[in-house]
């Protein structure tokens, strides 16, 4: 039992050493942490995903009545521009890097007017999923300036 | 066999301290190879730590006298079942499976995120390494399973109270859920140490949480219905400092569930998110102190033992550590959004929180303030159950109605008018319910009455809400699927009301009677009738059974036996009551005989009509099917993390 107790041990110390016994001389022993941009990536990846998602929620609390029309026009459009600001955030990040993330984007054009009665809502405007796989992505139209 | 069980656990010592160290090294000073020798160091943790519990478990599988923990708790009498349960009926094995599931929890979490969260993971295996040394440490020096002894002829045997099929399940249950607290710990501590307390150490973490809040809230319930069957007092939580040591991490951690989705959605509240992160864990830690310390008075006192010192001092360590860790990256806890409505989901999130930080706290106090008034006065002062049930009732209630306001207000900021169309189905059930049963007599205990009638609120609104939600969607599983955490916690919502009905119909209106009854005679109690039938003894080989029978009629006919074992082995009393379930009335007939006599046929009893607990099992169930829809992995939310970790190629 002692023998299978010391076995235990250096097997262990072998699986322990074995990141050094593979590379004894790396040229790179540096944790590959993100970069101050993959970091800003992450942080307005964040924010998008959290305005769309802000923006699902928002469309779904309308759909089903928990959400008044006027507030409802009240909060989309704020929720929109933010999407839409963080997605051209994110864009601009990918195309350029720092020097354009702190872009801002013009005001939208102003939420269509209110509907004459509050007991039929609008349908409204389709939204696309949060945190869309790029492939499966659906970015809304550029705002027109 | 002992020497390789010491072995191992020696073992898992030097590679918790390994982890620990080399890994903290390895992050601060940003070497790779350190922190994949760190890393693995972990892996084999859990590998020596299995190595460990397989020794202790074929001890006791072959009744292996010579270890000391085997005779202190097996005998050959014992079932294999039983006999292997023994792992966690005793202070040393229980501490053994911490380690186990400690150590496969940290390597399972760690081998899952160390691609997309290399920086974090780099910072969570030090934090593993560090609990693990604890627990490690406390099982090579102060209380090994391991010790050996000259093998007696037979053990001492498992404490009757504990061979029982809710005792296999029960402890490892909650350890699970114990243990399952320290993921989110590490990994907040991680996201802490490394600075990057963005949103993936709480993706990552998801669902750990979940299961184990899961884990612990079952675990609760099978401790619960084991009281209720074998205990013999009649009821089911007997707010037992032990008892209440589970459901403060329980608590905390529901907090944390309901306000990490706050965070998530408006990147609000991250610095009360790592306090509840911290709450949670160290109360799991500090429960484990009161179940093994035998610090305080309670019914689990098998499990007392000396280890205490070392648990307090881990307590504290670990909370100093968590509160300077939240305190030095406060700057980077900074909220970037405010409340913007007192009427919106958030707020209501916000007033659940506060209220189940409040209950927890309360029961905290109820807990620590026998052990204060020791310490000041050198006196004990106990907290009893009126206590308890005044704070259960004043925090408990609002919660339930919180419970049932929250999903149908909207979030950012909901109207009163709306407020108002949305509830109105829901608070016209409520009334209708109430006037129901106040007609049906049920007035006679108020909080009950509040209790039914905020369920049934409760119950309207989760149908109200999966009625709109199909119809805005057209289906109610497509519904379910486009957000499981949601339904899934709408299910579990549904598991708690059930669990409150439960609760007050058998606390409020449950019918008591005690009486001395001579053979023939008879009680009344409910409806039902009790005839006395005599006494029995069947004389076995480890146990004397005594059985008083009582021949029963009323809303069913039949006989019911309540009495006493008397073990030999070990030499311990074991009261047996009689349980029986009336399905369509919803109750159970509950039978304590106190005292038999054989030779006269004299019993004492207590007879309890029980309405509706059965619906706290039945809860438990429903309770296990929300989380599991809400633990169920999603693929598009997997996409979308990966799509959120890894960068688009250009």
């Amino acid at each position: 039992m002692i023998v299978a107790g010391l076995l235990l041990a250096v097997a262990a110390v072998v699986l322990v050493a074995l990141p050094f016994l593979r590379d004894p001389a790396a040229r790179d022993d540096r944790l590959d942490a993100p970069s101050e941009a993959e970091e800003r990536r992450l942080a307005l990846v964040e924010e998008r995903d959290r305005a769309l998602a802000a923006l699902k929620e928002l469309e779904f609390d309308h759909r089903t009545g928990k959400i008044a029309d006027g507030d409802y026009r009240e909060l989309v459009g704020p929720l929109r521009r933010a999407a839409a600001s963080a997605l051209r955030a994110l864009d601009a990040e990918a195309r350029y890097g720092a020097a354009v993330t702190a872009f801002e984007p013009p005001d939208l054009p102003p939420e269509p007017a209110p509907p004459p009665d509050e007991g039929t809502p609008p349908t409204p405007a389709p939204v696309p999923e949060p945190y869309p796989p790029p492939d499966e992505a659906t970015v809304p139209a550029p705002p027109q300036e | 066999m002992a020497d390789l069980g010491r072995a191992a656990l020696v073992v898992t010592l030097g590679l918790s301290v390994y982890a620990l160290l080399a890994g903290a090294v390895a992050a601060r000073a940003n070497r790779r190879r350190l922190a994949d020798s760190a890393r693995n160091a972990l892996f084999c943790s859990f590998a020596s730590t299995l190595v460990a519990a397989a020794v202790l478990a074929v001890a006791l599988a072959r009744h292996d006298f010579s270890f000391s923990y085997v005779a202190s708790h097996t005998n050959r009498a014992l079932p294999t079942a039983y006999a292997l349960s023994a792992f966690w009926g005793g202070q040393e094995g229980s501490l053994l499976l911490w380690l186990l599931i400690l150590t496969g929890y940290g390597a399972l979490a760690v081998a899952l995120n160390r691609r997309l969260l290399r920086d974090l993971t780099a910072w969570v295996v030090p934090v593993f390494g560090g609990i693990a040394t604890f627990f490690a440490f406390v099982l090579v020096a102060v209380a090994s399973p391991f010790g050996t002894q000259t093998a007696p002829f037979d053990g001492a045997g498992l404490t009757p109270s504990l061979q029982n099929p809710y005792m296999v399940a029960h402890p490892p249950m909650l350890y699970l859920g114990y243990v399952g607290l320290s993921v989110p710990f590490a990994f907040a501590a991680g996201a802490l140490l490394s600075g990057r307390t963005d949103e993936r150490w709480i993706v990552a973490t998801r669902r750990w949480t979940l299961a184990a809040w899961t884990f612990l809230g079952f675990g609760q319930l099978l401790g619960a219905h084991w009281a209720y069957v074998e205990v013999g007092w009649g009821g089911y939580y007997a707010w037992d400092p032990v008892e209440n040591a589970a459901l403060m991490p329980w608590l905390a951690a529901t907090a944390f569930l309901h306000s990490v989705m706050i965070q998530e959605r408006k990147g609000m509240l991250k610095v009360w998110n790592m306090v509840l992160v911290a709450l949670a864990f160290e109360l799991s830690v500090f429960g484990t102190f009161l179940t093994r310390s035998g610090v305080v008075n309670s019914i689990h006192s098998f499990a007392r033992s000396s280890i205490g010192p070392w648990f307090l001092a881990f307590v504290v360590i670990s909370s100093l550590f968590s509160l300077a860790l939240i305190m030095w990256r406060l700057p980077l806890l900074k909220a970037r959004t405010r409340l913007e409505s007192a009427l919106s989901r958030e707020a209501t999130f916000l007033y659940n929180n506060l209220l189940l930080v409040a209950l927890c706290l309360t029961i905290l106090w109820g807990v620590l303030f026998p052990i204060l008034t020791q310490l000041v006065k050198g006196e004990t002062r106990t907290i009893g159950r009126p206590y308890y049930d005044f704070f259960l009732r004043a925090f408990g209630l609002p919660l339930l109605l919180l419970m049932g306001i929250g999903p149908l207000i909207a979030w950012r900021k909901a109207s009163v008018r709306a407020l108002a169309r949305t509830l109105a189905w829901p608070i016209a059930a409520a009334i209708a319910a109430g006037a129901a049963l106040v007609a049906a007599g049920a007035g006679s205990s108020r909080p009950g009455l509040i209790a039914y009638t905020f369920s049934a609120f409760v119950l309207a609104t989760i149908v109200v809400e999966l009625v709109r939600g199909t119809r805005a969607t057209g289906s109610v599983f497509a519904l379910v699927a486009r957000n499981r955490r949601r339904y899934g916690g709408y299910v579990v919502h549904a598991a708690v009301v059930l669990l409150a009905i439960g609760i007050a119909g058998s606390s409020a209106y449950s019918t008591t009677v005690e009486r001395r009854l001579a053979l023939g005679e008879t009680m009344h109690v409910a409806g039902y009738s009790l005839t006395n039938r005599g006494v029995t003894v069947a004389r076995k080989p480890n146990v004397t059974e005594t059985r008083a029978h009582l021949a029963v009629t009323g809303p069913w006919s039949g006989s019911i036996a309540s009495g006493n074992n008397d073990y030999v082995n070990p030499p311990e009393p074991s009261r047996e009551v009689g349980i029986r379930t009336d399905w369509a009335r919803a109750e159970d007939l509950y039978v304590i005989v106190d005292e038999a006599h054989p030779r006269t046929n004299l019993i004492y009893v207590e007879v309890l009509v029980k309405p509706l607990v059965n619906l706290i099992w039945v809860a438990g169930l429903v309770f296990l099917v929300g989380s599991g829809i809400a633990l169920w992995p999603d693929a598009r939310e997997q996409r979308r993390l990966v799509t959120r970790l890894v960068p688009a190629a250009p």
